[in-house]
């Protein structure tokens, strides 16, 4: 009995050497023809696995190495939606010195890392920076802000400046701002309105720059959103409530409701107005958005006491615990909507006929601006 | 629908702008009826409810869809909005993406 389990075991080793190769071998086809697949979250175990060998550790390594380059730096013009993952970047390098240390004249490994540091050198290239002039009249122009007492002349001359030495509509946008705070109404719409024609040159001039039509498409809305708003703004301080309206509302609509500082301006113009209901929608919708388009904390804070202010109707909980209810509601809702929403995706296919059943032909339509309305007799 | 009336006076010469009205209704001859009585000058055609409904994702009528040069859909408007489905409006959509 003894020796019979003996040499059972013996058999059993003998066979698991060659066993365990085959399986390394395996696994790092298998890796291989997955990653050809693109599978890489499966791709990247099989490979993994297959490194762990020392029989296919060049390879295994070499090949995880080339699939982190990929993911690091080339993947984001790959696939539509995809990006760049950089926290692979460091593992790219990684994976091929350790492809080379398994074996040291391994060319393809040799080739690989050179291109993954190639890469990773001009990561660390500054990117242009602005020039010299631009940031010193930049800086100029900021110190306004804060300089209650600087003639007007001064500031229109540092926009003028500034304006001269780069053709982007930045110096209009604030130094309209810093008019409206010393309260130069008009000067302030005059140069909002300028900003918003440079605007639309400054991008019409580099819109290869731009990339993706979407993305000069928003460009030119940002810039006509923020000269509306301020325009806009301008009114409501020179009183002029249904001229603001007008602006606010345009702006509004070219920011898709998702600008902080118009949706406060909204509900300060309602306030002003003596419009309670709209000037706490407005600014709900201004406090539920959070990030990068969340507002600058003063004005958030404004615009929560004017909101803690208004009289609030059917609700006995406190301010808190009301605000976070109807923040939270309207982040849902915006998501909902989001998701739902055609706006910036082609118009799908549809399938028309003419009234009497006949097909519809659309080729009338292409190249057109379309206005498409959907209703029913009923 | 009185107002797209309104501002189709205003676009129906420009060469750079189309209407197109879609009816989801499945009465063929009430249809008729109705187009009768509105007796629109803009092209209407139809598609069936559920499928115009599931590609444009809406769940209210009259739904509008602005759609730029390039065939992409830039603004939406659904059922009768509080703020007026005015002339004004439906004019300022399409300007906008007339000068894109």
């Amino acid at each position: 009995m003894q020796t019979l389990r003996a040499f059972t075991a013996f058999i059993v080793l003998a066979a698991a050497a060659p066993a365990a190769q085959t399986t390394a071998r395996e696994q790092l086809a298998r890796g291989r023809a997955l990653w050809d697949q693109r599978l890489s979250k499966s791709a990247m175990a099989a490979l993994e696995a297959a490194a762990r060998d020392r029989s296919t550790a060049a390879e295994a390594h070499e090949a995880l190495g080339r699939i982190y380059m990929f993911k690091g730096w080339q993947q984001e013009s790959a696939f539509p939606g995809w990006h760049d993952e950089p926290s692979y970047r460091a593992r790219a390098i990684a994976e091929l010195r350790a492809a080379i240390k398994a074996d040291p004249a391994r060319a393809s490994a040799q080739d690989a890392l050179r291109m993954a540091e190639g890469f990773a050198a001009a990561d660390k290239v500054d990117p242009a920076p602005p020039r010299d002039e631009v940031k010193a009249l930049d800086a100029k122009l900021e110190s306004f802000r804060n300089a209650a007492s600087a003639p007007v002349a001064d500031i229109v001359a540092a926009i003028e400046a500034r304006a001269q030495a780069q053709a982007d509509p930045a110096p209009y946008f604030t130094g309209a701002q810093i008019l409206l705070d010393r309260g130069e109404a008009d000067r302030a719409i005059a140069l909002a309105e300028r900003g918003a024609a440079v605007s639309d040159r400054f991008i019409d001039e580099n819109l290869s720059a731009y990339q993706m039509s979407g993305k000069s498409e928003g460009s030119y809305a940002r810039g006509r959103a923020l000269a509306a708003d301020l325009v806009g703004w301008a009114r409501v301080l020179k009183k002029d409530y249904a001229g603001a309206a007008a602006k606010l509302e345009e702006a509004s609509r070219l920011s898709q409701g998702q600008d902080f500082t118009n949706q406060f301006h909204l509900g300060e113009l309602a306030r002003a107005q003596n419009a309670p209901e709209r000037a706490r929608d407005h600014y709900l919708n201004a406090l539920s958005l959070t990030g990068f388009s969340g507002g600058p904390p003063p004005l958030r804070q404004r615009a929560t006491q004017a909101l803690a202010a208004l009289p609030r109707s059917g609700s006995d909980s406190s301010f808190d615990a009301w605000l976070d209810a109807e923040l939270s509601r309207r982040r849902e809702a915006r998501k909902a909507a989001a998701l739902k929403s055609l706006v910036d995706r082609p118009l799908p296919k549809l399938t028309l006929t003419t009234v009497d059943g006949r097909p519809y032909d659309t080729s009338s339509l292409r190249g057109k601006v379309l206005l498409l309305n959907f209703f029913a007799s009923w | 629908m009185p107002h797209l009336k309104t501002v189709y006076a205003k676009y129906q010469n420009d060469p750079a702008v189309a209407f197109l009205l879609v009816s989801i209704d499945d009465d063929s001859k009430r249809l008729q009826r109705y187009l009768d009585e509105m007796t629109f000058a803009f092209p209407v055609a139809r598609a069936a409810a559920t499928q115009a409904e599931q590609a444009m994702k809406f769940d209210n009528i009259p739904a509008t869809f602005y759609v730029d040069r390039s065939g992409i859909v830039r603004y939406e408007t659904n059922g009768i909005e509080s703020h007026g489905d005015s002339p004004s409006r439906i004019s300022w959509f399409i300007d906008q993406l007339k000068t894109r």
